[in-house]
């Protein structure tokens, strides 16, 4: 998914970009706030990491502002005063969790996938849809029970395909989530992948589960489930 | 800005000249009317006694003796005049005193009128009365003629001048008498003031703690105050004190095994997780002591939080960050429930409690906040309960987390660092925490706040 990271310590800014890129994100990031708001209302973006302590403009104007704006997509704040106040402020201002500096690395990952989930519709963190179980946390696909072998970028077409299940998602919307801002935009690698994904799901061409819709994208057609 | 003492200097001042001022003008007018209603009294009988004296022959001619009535009639210039003459100007009669003295009588009244004017002339003006008068003469039948006495006002001035100078010798003297007076009663009461600033003064150089003695009942208030004042930040120094020292102490340890695993264990991967675990229990030690330090405490000034609205606030983050679990959360609290200290502190103690309960409650939370009051206390205390219908806290674990915090987080992670922090708020504000199972099935931290 596409992250925006707002946060002016450089050291930690780097260490969660990195780390974000390593786990197969899109990341955007800035340092200060005005910088910040410029990208959270102008990108694509699934998910924002916001500092509160932001020179420029604070994580909370930030917030509110692009709240504002209409943006909806979730908002996790970092803040290194953990006091209630704050973090209830952060909340109430448009915020969807809270994290207390120091974290660990992997929480954070946890948070996001979380509030990926949730904006999705999303309560729990296996998502079933027919045959399919997806496991956000794991990071691994069943079909009727079984383990599928699925390549990364195979693994994050399907999550994103599955988390908007039902939707129509075009090919530039999975290569603004899913690519490097600077990656050749080349569609037919999407297709590749679409096609590798079909062929693994649905061995036997019986299920049918993603739909081509000519000139618009693409669309999981099997229905979301309960566990 | 002006001291108190000048402030009421000046206007009693203002006051006292202002009273002094118009007292003295007053005395003046009625000092002035009433002399002059004299001097035309006295006039009024030396005309009587000139008339008495006058003849008019048969011809109409002025008759008077050459011996006057009052002696002063007959010197030139003793300031004392008279003047007779028929009112068609042939027959005129004037005082001996008026030689060399030019002075316009003028008037020409019918019989029985009266006039009473000052008059311009040199030296000195002077008081005219003029009377009607109408004479019968056997040649000419009844002639008008107009009777004038007049008094130079030199005499009169002088007697108004020294009643003036008698009025303000004797009002300045008052008003000097009457600023001293004030002046000394000033002093007196102000000299409690004067005494709270030597005590505060003494309280800087640290020869005493608080204000001592006996203060007037206007500044109990004030003294009452700053003592609560400089207790409170007695308190919190300590508080701080104490923080840091704990807090010194505390990192001590996993610093010291930090530094013994640094040579004793050869491993880098049992290095890594000893480092990490340590990292993480210094993590645990600052939050917990910074949070401490943070604790307002009981603070008298300020207006009372209501619970209420505080309560929904919280539940509403809450059921953010809680979204997934979808928790049913019921706040049983109208707007009687207040908590007198400060809205961090509540939010603080609140936000822990909470959090404990919707990480661990199955699907129910319930908070109940109900004030308690007491004949004589004017603030209302408070009873806070927070269930849940989670596993409970663990009997054994119970006695070490309310103890003491850090030690018993360890192992029972969040929970504990959490009650810990409640536990020392609700210290802070000399009340109670106490753990029950609740009807839910969970946990019931109930906390109580003394009336006062």
């Amino acid at each position: 998914m596409r992250v925006l990271v707002i946060e002016d310590e450089t050291a930690l800014r780097e260490q969660l970009v990195s780390r974000l890129k390593q786990e197969g994100h899109v990341v955007d990031a800035a340092a200060d706030g005005k910088e910040g708001l410029y990208f959270a209302t102008e990108y694509p973006l699934d998910i924002a990491i916001i500092d509160l302590g932001l020179p420029l403009l604070s994580g909370i104007e930030v917030i509110h502002r692009l709240r504002a704006a209409g943006k909806v997509y979730p908002i996790l704040i970092l803040t290194a005063r953990g006091s209630w106040q704050n973090k209830v402020q952060g909340l109430e201002a448009g915020a969807d969790d809270y994290l207390v500096k120091p974290f660990e690395m992997e929480e954070l990952l946890a948070r996001l996938k979380a509030l990926q989930r949730r904006a999705a519709g999303w309560t729990q963190s296996v998502l079933h849809c027919g045959p399919v179980a997806l496991d956000t946390g794991a990071q691994t696909v069943h079909l009727h029970e079984r383990a599928l072998e699925l390549t990364t970028f195979e693994y994050k077409v399907l999550e994103y395909l599955m988390l908007h299940a039902g939707q129509v998602v075009s090919k530039t919307e999975l290569t603004d989530h899913l690519y490097e801002q600077d990656f050749e935009r080349d569609s037919n690698v999407i297709e590749v992948f679409v096609g590798r994904l079909r062929r693994k799901l649905d061995p036997d061409n019986t299920l049918q589960p993603i739909e081509t819709l000519r000139g618009r994208g693409y669309r999981l057609t099997l229905p979301r489930s309960a566990a | 800005m002006l001291s108190l003492n000048a402030r009421q200097l000046l206007a009693a001042s203002l006051a006292l000249t202002a009273f002094l001022g118009l007292t003295g003008a007053s005395l003046d007018q009625a000092f002035r009317a009433s002399s002059e209603a004299a001097l035309r009294e006295r006039l009024q009988a030396e005309l009587y006694t000139l008339l008495a004296a006058t003849d008019i022959d048969r011809k109409g001619k002025i008759q008077l003796p050459e011996d006057l009535p009052e002696a002063r009639f007959s010197q030139p210039g003793s300031g004392l005049y008279a003047e007779v003459v028929s009112n068609d100007q042939k027959q005129r009669w004037s005082s001996p005193s008026l030689l060399g003295q030019k002075i316009a009588f003028d008037a020409r009244l019918k019989a029985g009128e009266r006039r009473f004017e000052q008059l311009p002339t040199q030296p000195a003006n002077v008081y005219a009365l003029s009377y009607g008068v109408s004479w019968e003469t056997t040649a000419r039948g009844a002639e008008n003629y107009t009777f004038t006495v007049a008094e130079s006002v030199t005499a009169y001035n002088a007697e108004v001048k020294r009643f003036r100078q008698i009025l303000w010798r004797w009002l300045g003297a008052s008003a000097l008498v009457l600023l001293a007076v004030q002046g000394t009663i000033l002093r007196w009461s102000l000299a409690p003031l004067r005494r709270v600033e030597k005590d505060i003064a003494a309280i800087e150089g640290g020869e005493q703690q608080r204000l001592a003695g006996d203060y007037p009942q206007e500044l109990q208030g004030l003294t009452t105050g700053l003592n609560t004042l400089l207790d409170y930040e007695n308190r919190q120094l300590a508080r701080y004190r104490h923080a840091l020292a704990d807090l010194a102490h505390s990192l001590k340890t996993p610093l010291a095994v930090l530094r013994g695993a640094l040579t004793a264990t050869p491993d880098a991967d049992e290095l890594r997780r000893l480092t990490q675990e340590q990292v993480e229990r210094m993590n645990q030690i600052v939050g917990y002591q910074l949070q401490r330090a943070a604790t307002a405490g009981r603070a008298t000034l300020q207006a009372p939080v209501t619970i209420a609205p505080l309560l929904q606030r919280m539940r509403a983050s809450l059921d953010k960050v809680y979204a997934d679990k979808a928790v049913d959360c019921r706040i049983n609290a109208d707007n009687t429930g207040v908590f007198y200290g400060d809205e961090g502190d509540l939010m603080e103690l609140l936000g822990n409690l909470l959090d404990n309960a919707y990480k661990y409650c199955k699907a129910k939370v319930r908070i109940t906040a109900q004030p308690v009051s007491q004949p004589l206390h004017h603030r209302t205390g408070l009873v806070l309960e927070i269930e849940d219908d989670g596993p409970g806290v663990p009997a054994d674990k119970l006695r070490a987390v309310l103890a003491r915090g850090v030690r018993a987080d360890e192992s029972v992670s969040g929970q504990g660092i959490g009650l810990a922090v409640a536990q020392d708020i609700v210290r802070a504000y000399h009340g109670t925490l106490d753990i029950r199972v609740s009807t839910l099935g969970g946990a019931c931290v109930s906390i109580a706040f003394p009336t006062r």
